[in-house]
């Protein structure tokens, strides 16, 4: 065991030492703090948009669309009467950056519900809020045709419903919005993705580089080739597990920064506290760290055959093409995955060993999972674990001996019989 | 007490061929024994499977009077071998620390031993520098280190005088005679047979798998040779070159003009000559009984195996290792 450990631990430092952790430990957060910063900035006010009502309506509708546009946060409108030449002038302003956009109304407007809006660019929340300021006018105007009371007309319209939405989950119900659910399944699941793919590869090259260097051979005198590959395994999975470490660390202080950050861009620091990273129930991370850790094992001891079995990288870049391939099929799936939790395919995908690394932790946080099939999707993938190592190890086993070309698939299944 | 390492036979074949063939040899403790042979005589095979690194298809190899093998005994045993292995980014004293650590070397033990050897073959300034920054004699220095640093009783070096500079060559030939010194068992290969004569206790030749001759260096030296002689003339041979060709007298001849080697018949006795090339006029200014060189008998024995597997050892190694 000392030897293992010894095997972990240079595995570790090594790694832990690279550039390139570094790299990539800073990168996450920094990346992060940025998202917050945009947040932030956004909110600040820097998005209010300048835009101008072009009216040829008879009846003067325009000023109305202005008032009604005028509790708007995000739309400072002004009314500009139509006439030859208006529209050239207007876009030459919103070429020049001094206005956002202009909206064109007629009296067409109240006839077939057609309107138009110009802008450099055109961004959803301004058009939903243009196109709810118009639905308003037009119930109205209408109304008032057919002799409604405007007041009632006012009355009627002044409530508005607020949908509240609840997940129930597994015998709770909780605040997540279906948006926030499904963001968070996606980020996991490519979270998953990038982390096993990142980390099996690197037990793959680290194994190739002992083998293609010529440690292996000392190593071999001292160490089982087992338990060689199991202190390989296991010293690329703690760098990342540290990897993780630093990136959720970093996560939580930076948003408990939000309000000193906010305050030092000169932001509103009401809408910086109300910015929150998604609960995560502990029962969630703990799917999550299981599945991780479940589906590195299982695809770097496959990574660590491919590097045993070549003998340079670019031989180890084709051999690890079925590997990767057969971890892409949960990546490609990850939009139908998230869209229908609950779906066959998805179910499917949660109990095959190679895909539910992916698959489960994605149904589960989207609330679709029971109990049951978890323990299943767990069962199915140990089982699924300690075959593939045991015959991985014995592709590594012969392979890191090796040179010369690239065994055959029939030379590995002899390999596997034999070792 | 048995000897250290006892191998029974042993045959290894890849596919096509048979690298070690029914090979017995006994590495007695205290000694230090020659593994010799062309390239491609199957040396490297012969200490892989001494090392628990490849598995023999026939026969056994005991240490320590043990079958279990070499990895059991990896605390016990160092080696270096022939293919050089460091990890070329990690730092000297890092590298020498884990592979003693692999060894069952407490990892403080294993630092400070790492750094009184370092000190020891002159390399303790480049202790915190990357493995790639080493010259390839350093890197062998290094390589060697990590095979001794455990202090093991037996040590196995394949071909560690390979690619070294004479004066660390020195450095190490110094070293492995002080473990004999200290009662350690020393197993070595090489094709340079200088070496051998220098060191071995014992040795044994092989090629092509086979075992050709073993036992101690003097008495390999007595069956091959002492009908060995040396003849010099001072000007004048006379009637020499008839002498030489007298079959009954001669077996073999390498005449170099003003000096000759020859191998004696069977029977033939060397005062004979003297007096014969005497006789002939011949004014003799050298006359040397003197046992054959190593590299004599060995060129003697392998002679047309070792042009042969010489010719292409590349291809040689690459045979051996692609079908284990």
């Amino acid at each position: 065991m000392h030897k293992v450990w010894a095997v972990i631990r240079r595995e570790f430092v090594e790694r832990v030492r690279t550039k390139w952790f570094w790299i990539s430990a800073i990168l996450g957060p920094v990346l992060f703090a940025g998202i917050i910063v945009f947040q932030i900035v956004q909110s600040v006010g820097g998005a209010v948009r300048h835009i101008a009502v072009v009216d040829s309506t008879s009846a003067d509708y325009g000023t109305r669309v202005v008032e009604s546009l005028g509790a708007s946060r995000l739309i400072r409108a002004t009314r500009v009467p139509a006439g030859p030449g208006v529209i050239d002038s207007l876009t030459r302003l919103v070429e020049a950056k001094q206005l956002n956009g202009f909206l064109i109304i007629s009296n067409q407007l109240t006839e077939t519900g057609k309107a138009e809006y110009r802008a450099s660019n055109l961004s959803l929340q301004t058009i939903e809020e243009l196109q709810r300021a118009l639905n308003r006018l037009l119930v109205k105007v209408r109304l008032e045709e057919r002799g409604v009371n405007p007041a009632v007309v006012e009355y009627a319209q002044s409530l508005r419903v607020t949908l509240d939405q609840k997940k129930i989950a597994r015998g709770r119900t909780t605040e997540e919005s279906a948006g926030q659910s499904f963001i968070m399944a996606y980020v996991i699941a490519i979270l998953l993705f990038m982390a096993i793919l990142l980390y099996g590869v690197n037990v793959m090259s680290s194994v190739l580089e002992e083998k293609r260097d010529r440690i292996v051979e000392v190593l071999v005198s001292s160490l089982r080739p087992f338990q060689l590959m199991l202190g390989k395994v296991c010293g690329a999975g703690a760098v990342s597990f540290f990897q993780f470490l630093i990136w959720g660390v970093s996560a939580r202080v930076l948003i408990s920064l939000r309000v000193p950050i906010a305050r030092a861009l000169g932001a509103d620091t009401a809408s910086a506290s109300s910015m929150t990273l998604p609960h995560v129930p502990f029962a969630t991370l703990a799917v999550f760290m299981a599945f991780f850790l479940g589906g590195f094992l299982l695809y770097s001891a496959m990574f660590a055959a491919v590097g045993a079995m070549s003998s340079n990288e670019q031989e180890a870049r084709q051999a690890q093409q079925p590997v990767t391939y057969l971890l892409m099929i949960s990546y490609l799936s990850i939009i139908g995955l998230t869209n229908d939790p609950s779906s066959t395919f998805a179910k499917t995908l949660s109990v095959v060993p190679f895909t539910s690394p992916i698959a489960t932790p994605v149904r589960w946080t989207a609330g679709s999972m029971g109990i049951g099939e978890l323990v299943l999707s767990l069962a199915m993938l140990a089982i699924a674990i300690v075959g593939v190592t045991w015959v991985a190890a014995r592709i590594y086993r012969v392979g890191i001996l090796m040179t010369g070309k690239r065994p055959t698939i029939k030379e590995l299944v002899r390999w596997v019989r034999t070792a | 007490m048995s000897d250290p390492v006892v191998v029974d036979r042993v045959t290894k074949r890849f596919a096509g061929h048979t690298a070690v063939d029914a090979l017995s040899l006994s590495v007695p403790s205290g000694l230090i024994y020659g593994l010799l042979g062309p390239n491609g005589a199957g040396k490297t095979t012969t200490i892989r499977m001494i090392m628990d690194i490849y598995e023999p298809d026939e026969g056994s190899v005991r240490l320590f009077n043990d079958v279990a093998g070499g990895r059991t005994h990896s605390a016990r045993i160092g080696y270096l071998p022939e293919e050089r292995g460091l990890y070329p980014k990690m730092r000297v004293l890092d590298v020498l620390t884990f592979l003693a650590e692999t060894k069952g070397v407490a990892r403080k033990t294993a630092r400070a031993k790492s750094l009184e050897w370092l000190e020891r073959l002159g390399l303790a300034d480049w202790r915190l520098r990357k493995v790639s920054d080493l010259s390839k004699g350093m890197q062998q220095k290094v390589q060697f280190i990590s095979a001794v640093l455990h202090d093991p009783e037996l040590v196995v070096l394949d071909e560690p005088f390979a690619a070294l500079d004479p004066v660390n060559r020195q450095v190490l030939l110094d070293t492995v005679i002080d473990f004999r010194r200290r009662g350690k068992t020393v197993l070595f290969s090489t094709h340079i047979m200088e070496h051998a004569e220098q060191l071995c206790d014992r040795l044994c030749i092989i090629a092509r798998g086979k075992k050709l001759i073993d036992g101690s260096l003097a008495e390999v030296k007595r069956t091959r040779g002492g009908k060995h002689l040396i003849v010099a003339f001072d000007g004048s041979q006379g009637g020499a070159r008839q002498v030489f060709a007298d079959r009954r007298l001669v077996a073999k001849l390498q005449d170099f003009g003003q000096q000759a080697e020859l191998e004696l018949a069977p029977g033939a006795d060397a005062q004979e000559i003297l007096r014969a090339l005497i006789d002939s006029g011949a004014r003799v200014s050298h006359f040397e009984l003197a046992s054959p060189s190593l590299h004599k008998i060995f060129v003697d024995l392998v002679g047309p195996d070792a042009a042969t597997a010489a010719a292409n050892p590349e291809t040689g190694r690459e045979r051996e290792t692609a079908r284990a």
